[in-house]
């Protein structure tokens, strides 16, 4: 899975030479497997306030080993730090100096995550300037940590608590090693909506999910990660990759629909599909996407209109077909798969950048649409991740595009299915309209 | 010629009382869920190098996939190839092993030439009605390509004797008897086994017999492309079909086939029998790979795992005729089943919405039409009192059959049953009845199998 | 049969012998110009207690297109008695060369099954010596008992010429038969005959005639090519009408153009049944499919 790189420079003598020639030094990254600790140490709750209390007496209600203040020399699993009542920038000062002292001692995938709330809604110039200043903070923060460790921040909307449902499923999220990829990066929690699941390995347990372009890459494991968390799977791909589709049905024990999703009826066969054979619909994951890489000078009519007809044009129609549907009242999730390229651009992808652009555009958008029957939609970005198709691009561009990040290496596909199988739980029915990068903190774009 | 003909009557009993099952109940319903198959490959082509067991085993994958029954233990697997190297004893067990169903799912297989896979469904439709299972899984499977290669008589019976040898000079004078020839492999050909004739070439002196034309039988060809090629673009084999090995469609299929174009082609059966020769390798099915599976269910067990019930098998009906002493053309089977099976069942061809007539040869398919059409067939053969009646064509294969798609030959049975099965369910209902299909299929040996389906 | 009571041979004369035998007969006749004399030898012969070697039996059926039961196929008897028969033809007093002689027709009556496992007394002898417009023509009969039974099981009639020969006070046909004109009909068969054909039905029947076994033995006999059996060719006819004769049936072929190895060879077998659906009888023709020139033709019949 890790790349031959990354598993040299990550032992013996690989390791030795590349710190002796300065060279990159990936390390393989803690990724979530069910029954693994949720962080590998003790974790240290920072700061002050009420919130930071509560949010420490929830870790210890999950069995974790919770330190209020630093022990001299103990390897940390995460560093938790909160701030949700600066009301101006001095106000910093403290608890982000003490939680600077124990960054030397955090184990290798180590975390730290902070709590805040959002700059938006700020009451006046000054806690705008705390509450902004900390994601500069934590962006340069995730830069500075090596050996796997990520840094993350959350968000909270005023009102909302530093143990409400959401905020407690995005902290879980980032300290377990579903983040694995996902480094410099805030989610914001909206209101107190969700609900966290009884068996957090079973998070979809019950759930009925459904996700397109399954049939091969990340697809593929979305659909086996969803089915990992307890959904029933559907998953969808055009009728010519209906080989691989079958394949990775049969391996989540789903069921495979042949459909291309640029169909007018797409949505109906989808919703059809869900509820005829498995009882209900909950979970639509829009991951299904294609390029027709041009230079915009180069451009022509075929790929320009098939570009935007299956990456967003589709997308739109079967939303609305969702939000028709009586069959997706009940807490329903959207996730849809944009790109950094949607975010930063990317040369040659015009046409590509346009409708992941626009993937964004309606996610936010349709996140309104979406509160009154409890529902969430969101996006996930997807970095550079090792997939087939990357495997394409020529080796010296392809070694560089995979090293230009926090983490220092490409991303999995998994790392991608974690990101969408969080947000599509009831824990995250807080978090709205947001677009979740995972991209190991790409140095590309914001 | 004989006088006497095959009764159209069928016996006295009737089918259509419900009659008690073993178990004491009435007959169940046996459903079609759906189906799945691998598009066909010319011989050669893009499965050149799978084998039966590949070909059936994903099939068999795709249709689990479709219908979520990873894990699930079926009632019973049935299906069969006609060309089968001995290796293949246990076929579809093999199959189901190396496939995502339950390893506790039996399996059987089955032989009947062409009509393997239509013979395969109306089986386990039986088992269903009965209350013996509740699920199966009917289909067939060929490839030419990966046919099996005999070896000689000669050797085969020197590698025999040769293995009953026990000491040296035994096996030495065995030995002695190979002969250079020997050494040549004994290839499989079509030809049938009492009369030597090819079925290309019994075929086209039955078109001659039924005064068939080239040009009626390349019609019949063109509109066997077009409508298949209309229904892939239509989409109708989205639900129907799962690739394999690359291909998406089937590789027979010349959506741009012209009338002109087909009426290039030189004849390729019937020269040296003295009629004219009309049959060419457009208006013939050319040698095929591929495999298709049908799920079957009683209406319980399709509820309870929230599964589409698209068509019931109603009623089947197997025939034969004396092609060997030329009574009867060797495809002409259909043409005595159809009657008998209509008959039991209350029906004449104006009942039925849906005719799918498997096209080994388009001469075939129009031979057994003129003899429906036929006064004298009707009532001498049929024991009619004048023809049995006429085809509407705009009914007849709708979205293509064999001579676009190809046919691999225990493969069509399970493609023709899947496809009018969800015909039917999409047409529905007609005149306040069930929508009504007939399907039939010829085979070698003078066979034919027959069955009604109608939508559930 | 009338005349004489038939000499009792011990042991089943051997084919190859009578080959042999028949050859220096021909040759010494050429030579010496003896004369067998112009009539037919006054008694039969008869071997009693023949069985039939089952692993030949079986190589027999397959050959023929049998199914390998018990039962002895028509032709397979007419291969048992055919050494009885050669031997009356090869007798001294036998007046018509032997080698050379062409089977013109053949038939045979058959009134009950024979097991492979039963004894059988076979008798054959010459009668009905007579003119034909190509030379002089013979039936030699052959007739098959169970040992020690009276009852005759089998019968068969086989009419051989021996062309150019004629012999004295045996008169021509007073005109030769008007020409039959033969139009193929539609096939039901199409046989591929290979080269080795003739020598798969000597190695099963036993008779090893050069004129079946390699285009050089047939170059030998003044034939461009070798040649099918007859009775080969008339047993996979039967074999292909199948069980609807029954255990009693009348079987004839008339042989018209020989069959040059390798071949194709068409065939027309149909059955002709009775108003009450009954079998009749099936009638069978063979033809070169590319000449359209007759090969053979007769039926099965019920008796």
């Amino acid at each position: 899975m890790t790349d031959k790189y990354t598993q040299f420079v990550s032992r013996g003598i690989g390791k030795d030479v590349a710190k002796k020639l300065g060279l990159p030094q990936p390390v393989v990254l803690r990724r979530y497997q069910p029954g693994q600790a949720l962080v590998p140490g003790p974790i240290l709750v920072q700061g002050s306030s009420d919130g930071a209390d509560e949010l420490a007496a929830a870790l210890l209600a999950w069995d974790l080993d919770v330190r209020r203040h630093a022990v001299p020399r103990e390897k940390l699993g995460a560093i938790v730090l909160v701030l949700d009542e600066l009301d101006h920038a001095e106000d910093l000062e403290r608890p982000v100096l003490s939680a600077a002292a124990s960054l030397r001692d955090l184990a290798p995938n180590a975390r730290v995550v902070t709590v805040s709330r959002t700059p938006a809604s700020a009451p006046g110039p000054a806690s705008a300037a705390a509450r902004q200043g900390i994601d500069g903070l934590l962006r340069s923060l995730a830069k500075e940590l090596r050996a796997g460790a990520t840094a993350n921040g959350i968000m909270l909307a005023d009102g909302v608590n530093t143990t409400s449902p959401s905020a407690l499923g995005a902290l879980r999220f980032f300290l377990s090693g579903r983040s694995a990829f996902v480094d410099g990066q805030f989610l914001t929690v909206a209101s107190g909506e969700g609900q966290l699941p009884a068996d957090p390995e079973k998070p979809l347990a019950g759930k009925v999910a459904v996700v397109t372009g399954a049939a091969r890459g990340i697809g593929a494991a979305i659909a086996r990660t969803l089915h990992r968390d307890g959904a029933t799977v559907v998953v969808v791909d055009i009728p010519a990759a209906g080989d691989h589709l079958a394949a990775v049905a049969n391996s989540v024990r789903g069921t495979a629909l042949q459909l291309d999703i640029s169909r007018e009826d797409a949505g109906h066969r989808i919703i059809e599909h869900a509820v005829g054979r498995h009882g209900r619909l909950d979970i639509v994951i829009h991951n299904a996407g294609i390029t027709r890489d041009k230079l915009l000078a180069n451009m022509d009519q075929g790929r320009w209109n098939s570009v935007l007809a299956v990456n967003i044009a589709a997308q739109l129609r079967i939303n609305d077909a969702l939000l028709a549907s009586r069959d997706f009242r009940d807490s329903p999730r959207i996730v849809s798969v944009a790109s950094t390229s949607g975010i930063a651009g990317n040369r040659g992808q015009t046409n590509y950048a346009a409708s992941k652009g626009g993937v964004i555009g309606m996610v936010r958008a349709t996140a309104p649409l979406l509160a009154e029957r409890h529902g969430s939609i969101n996006a996930v970005a997807p970095g550079f991740i090792e997939t087939e198709m990357t495997a394409r691009i020529p080796f010296a561009t392809r070694e560089v595009a995979r090293r230009l990040n926090s983490l220092q290496q490409g991303g999995q596909p998994g790392d991608v299915a974690e990101a969408i199988a969080f947000l599509a739980s009831d824990a995250a029915g807080g978090i709205t309209g947001e677009v979740l990068r995972v991209c190991g903190q790409n140095l590309v774009g914001a | 010629m004989s006088f006497t003909g095959q009764s159209a009557t069928g016996p006295e009993e009737s089918s259509t009382a419900a009659a008690a099952t073993p178990g004491g109940g009435l007959l169940r319903q046996a459903v079609v869920v759906g189906g799945n198959r691998i598009p066909f490959a010319r011989t050669g082509g893009a499965y050149t190098k799978s084998s039966n067991q590949d070909m059936l085993t994903a099939a068999l994958d795709g249709l689990i996939a479709r219908f979520g029954l990873a894990d699930e233990r079926i009632g019973e697997v049935a299906a069969g190839a006609v060309l089968k190297h001995s290796r293949d004893f246990n076929l579809t067990r093999e199959a189901v092993l190396g496939s995502a169903l339950s390893a506790e799912t039996p399996a059987y297989d089955l032989q009947q030439a062409c009509a393997t896979g239509l013979e395969t469904v109306l089986g386990l439709a039986n088992k269903i009605k009965l209350g013996q299972i509740d699920s199966g899984i009917a289909g067939g499977v060929d490839s030419a390509s990966d046919a099996p290669i005999a070896v000689s008589e000669g050797l085969r019976e020197v590698l025999l004797d040769l293995n009953r040898a026990k000491t040296l000079p035994q096996r030495l004078k065995v030995l002695g008897r190979l002969r250079p020839k020997d050494l040549a492999p004994d290839a499989p050909n079509t030809g049938e086994p009492r009369t030597g004739l090819s079925m290309g070439e019994h075929q086209a002196l039955t078109t001659a017999q039924w005064k068939i034309t080239r040009e009626a039988q390349d019609q019949l060809a063109y509109t066997s492309h077009r409508n298949l090629a209309a229904a892939y673009d239509a989409g109708f084999f989205d639900d129907l079909l799962t690739p394999y090995r690359g291909l998406n469609r089937d590789s027979n299929l010349r959506a741009d086939t012209t009338l002109e174009k087909l009426a290039t082609l030189k004849p390729v059966f019937g020269r040296n029998l003295g009629a004219e020769a009309t049959m060419t390798a457009g208006n013939s099915t050319p040698l095929t790979d591929g495999a298709s599976t049908v799920l079957l269910a009683s209406e319980e067990w399709a509820d309870a795992h929230e599964l589409p019930k698209l068509a019931t098998v109603v009623d089947g009906e197997a025939a034969a005729v004396d092609f060997v002493h030329g009574k009867d053309g060797l495809l002409m089977a259909p043409a005595f089943a159809v009657p008998r099976l209509l008959a039991r069942n209350g029906l004449t061809l104006d009942d039925i919405d849906f005719f799918e007539i498997h096209e080994a040869f388009a001469g075939t398919v129009l031979s057994t039409l003129a003899a429906w059409e036929d006064e004298e067939f009707g009532r001498t053969r049929l024991g009619l009192d004048g023809a049995l009646g006429s085809v509407d064509r705009s009914k007849l294969n709708v979205n293509g059959s064999s001579l676009a798609a190809g046919h691999p030959f225990a493969a069509t049975g399970g493609r023709i049953v899947a496809s009018l099965a969800k015909m039917l369910h999409e047409r529905g209902h007609v005149d306040g009845r069930p929508a009504r299909g007939l399907i039939s299929i010829c085979a070698a040996g003078g066979q034919g199998v027959v069955a009604i389906l109608e939508a559930f | 049969m009338t005349g004489a009571q038939p000499v009792i041979l011990g042991d089943m004369p051997s084919l190859s012998k009578l080959y042999v035998n028949a050859a220096a007969t021909a040759a010494r006749r050429r030579v010496l110009g003896t004369d067998a004399g112009i009539s037919l030898p006054p008694c039969g012969h008869e071997v009693r207690g023949v069985l039939a070697e089952v692993g030949n039996l079986t190589a027999f059926q397959h050959l023929v297109g049998e199914t390998a039961s018990d039962v002895l196929p028509a032709g397979f008897i007419h291969a048992l008695a055919f050494p009885v028969a050669m031997s009356v033809m090869n007798r001294d007093d036998f007046p018509l060369p032997l080698l050379g002689m062409v089977h013109l027709k053949n038939t045979v009556e058959q009134h009950g099954t024979i097991l492979f496992t039963e004894a059988l007394d076979i008798t054959s002898w010459a009668e009905n010596l007579r003119g034909h417009r190509a030379g002089t023509q013979v039936d030699i009969v052959a007739q098959v008992r169970r040992t020690g039974e009276s009852e005759v099981l089998w019968k068969g009639t086989s009419t051989y010429l021996a062309k150019g020969v004629f012999l004295p006070g045996i008169d021509k046909p007073s005109a030769p038969p008007a020409p039959t004109t033969f139009s193929a009909p539609d096939p039901t068969a199409l046989w591929q005959l290979g080269v080795d054909t003739g020598r798969a039905y000597a190695a099963v029947s036993g008779d090893f005639n050069p004129i079946h076994l390699s285009v050089l033995s047939a170059r030998a006999l003044g034939m461009r090519r070798s040649i099918a059996h007859g009775m080969y060719l008339a047993s996979r006819a039967l074999a292909d009408v199948g069980a609807v004769k029954g255990d009693s049936f009348r079987w004839d072929v008339a042989f018209e153009g020989p069959v040059f190895l390798p071949a194709r060879v068409a065939l027309d077998i149909s059955s002709v049944d009775s108003l009450s659906g009954a079998w009749r009888h099936s009638d069978y023709t063979a033809w070169n499919p590319r000449s359209g020139r007759r090969h053979f033709s007769g039926s099965v019949s019920a008796l």
